[in-house]
């Protein structure tokens, strides 16, 4: 088992009120699994995603990553087995520093010694990288990231999060943020990176037709219950006609989430 | 043009301060005002331990420790215990007030007749008493500026900077933030320790009260160098800072010498200071109102 939690309870207090965003979620995932999530919102996707990353920490509850009790780890320490991309795509690359670091420092995770980040060897290692993602990035390993557009820099991120062989590589709605064009093309590289590398992958969305579409085993989540768990088969008997009429009898009245797979966006 | 060697000299001498500044301001992208207390700290250690029979080298690697733990010491109240950063660094400004009167038992401390380091190698070197000081500070403060250029393009250096960029981004990929932030500052007060420590020495006396306004200082070197050089990267970055030293001290030695003309006088000489820096950060809004977009 890559990733089990167990029991997960996350209540955050904004002022007087409680809010119970995990409801005691239990979760498995096996080595090699696309695992999609789709939920209305604030069901609680995001702080799973946190939970598991160490960025939160449960109120009770276990995470194992690889078998391990790593619930009391701090993120940076599980990073060495966990790859993110966040929805914002400045979130995962260092704009100031150039194209060429922002990936060398991606390739190392753990202790950082005092040999010197850029090698030739290293230099001609990531371009070979950033070849097959035909942006033409490879040519721009001198450039601050900062100069990258959106698209570009998700791309890259996506490209980041998957060079040091993570066991888990979580996804919160990566694409979210992109115009549809390159939207498309991050979905494309990253269905091509978790392919060949067969990372297990957690990938929140809150589009239908992509949890339908990717993955092998969709999980719905509503008021931080995971509701709807489905293996592969069943996944690909369905259509998103058939995934909204589920939601509506969960009684799921996100008219947000609906709306937004009815052709009207809510982005 | 006599002006020119102590303006080169002070410049370098400070200029070990400002990279300082640079680092914890622009590399951390942390407010850390404690180098008003480390400054006087590096020149308090050194000089306590110059007058007690210590070599004048030693004394000033001994002051640029202090400093480190001074440094060390703010980082850890703002990341350990999240103390706001600003407060960390007053915290332990206030902290180093009283602990650099304990060292050296009381407000000042002259070094008048007492070896210091940047004269003692230039004797060593048998260079001339009239440029020798700039050579050998030229050679001390380039040699630390082409280490710390190094340091910044290695792995721990580099994600040093990418945690002043993006804390998210490094811990995702196996940093922590907080290590760095604690690093950062020590390294950056180190260098502030050792500048005071070798002012004391250049000047003859440690004071108490010479570290007031150690931070405006350093943001107006580092401020005045970006405008002149506009650096990208590391090297003319640090280039930077220490042309904007050279700039800044010469402006104040003019200032000193020909400010009586416009009735200036040497206790104006913060407030001149701080306008400086004023200006400098008020720019970009002045420009963008000019230009007619919203500031």
């Amino acid at each position: 088992m890559i990733l089990e939690l167990s029991g997960i309870w996350k209540i955050f207090r904004l002022g007087t009120e409680a809010v119970e965003a995990l409801c005691g979620v239990d979760l498995a995932l096996e080595e090699g699994e696309f695992v999609t999530v789709i939920g209305s919102n604030g069901a609680g996707k995001s702080t799973l995603l946190n939970v598991i990353a160490g960025t939160c920490r449960p109120n009770r509850g276990k995470v194992r990553i690889g078998g391990r009790d790593v619930t009391k780890w701090p993120a940076h320490r599980r990073a060495r087995w966990i790859g993110r991309v966040f929805q914002d795509p400045l979130r995962g690359t260092a704009a100031h520093m150039t194209l060429a670091e922002n990936l060398a420092l991606a390739l190392k995770k753990g202790r950082r010694g005092l040999s010197l980040l850029l090698t030739p060897a290293r230099k001609r290692y990531l371009r070979k990288l950033l070849e097959p993602l035909g942006m033409e990035l490879e040519r721009r390993l001198g450039e601050r990231v900062g100069h990258l557009s959106g698209g570009e820099r998700q791309a890259v991120t996506v490209l980041m999060a998957t060079l040091a062989r993570p066991k888990l590589l979580l996804l919160d709605e990566h694409t979210a943020a992109l115009d549809p064009a390159n939207a498309e093309k991050v979905l494309e590289i990253t269905e091509r990176l978790v392919g060949e590398s067969r990372i297990t992958t957690l990938m929140v969305t809150h589009r239908m037709d992509q949890a339908l579409s990717l993955g092998n085993r969709l999980i719905m989540m509503h008021k931080g219950r995971i509701r709807l768990d489905l293996e592969a088969e069943e996944k690909s008997r369905l259509g998103v006609g058939d995934l909204v009429d589920l939601f509506r009898r969960l009684g799921v009245t996100d008219d947000a989430l609906l709306l937004a797979n009815n052709g009207v966006d809510k982005t | 043009m006599s002006l020119f060697l102590p303006a080169v000299e002070q410049g370098l001498i400070y200029g070990l301060m400002a990279l300082g500044v640079y680092i914890s301001f622009r590399v951390l992208a942390f407010p850390d005002l404690s180098v008003d207390g480390t400054f006087p700290l590096g020149a308090a250690v050194a000089a306590t331990l110059i007058i007690s029979g210590w070599d004048p080298f030693l004394a000033s690697l001994v002051a640029a420790g202090a400093g480190m733990v001074a440094g060390a010491f703010t980082g850890i109240l703002s990341t350990k215990f999240r103390i706001q950063g600003l407060l960390a660094g007053v915290l332990t400004m206030i902290m180093l007030y009283s602990i650099n009167l304990r060292v050296m038992g009381r407000p000042n401390l002259p070094l008048l007749g007492r070896p210091s380091a940047l004269s003692t190698a230039v004797e060593a070197l048998g260079l001339p008493r009239t440029w020798g000081l700039v050579v050998v500070a030229a050679l001390l403060v380039l040699g630390i500026k082409l280490i710390l250029d190094l340091f910044f393009h290695t792995e721990l250096g580099s994600a040093m900077r990418a945690t002043g960029d993006n804390p998210h981004m490094v811990q995702a990929f196996g940093v922590n933030p907080e290590t760095m932030v604690i690093l950062g500052l020590a390294l950056a007060n180190g260098l502030v320790a050792l500048s005071g420590a070798l002012v004391a020495q250049y000047s003859g006396f440690a004071d108490v009260g010479m570290g007031v306004g150690t931070i405006v200082a350093g943001l107006a070197s580092v401020i005045v160098g970006e405008m002149i050089l506009r650096p990208r990267g590391v090297f003319w970055a640090t280039v930077a800072v220490l042309l904007g030293s050279s700039l800044y001290r010469g402006a104040i030695l003019v200032a000193l010498r020909y400010g009586s003309v416009l009735g200036f006088t040497a206790s104006d000489l913060k407030l001149l200071t701080a306008l400086v820096v004023l200006g400098a950060l008020m720019a970009p809004a002045i420009r963008a109102r000019l230009r007619g977009e919203e500031a």
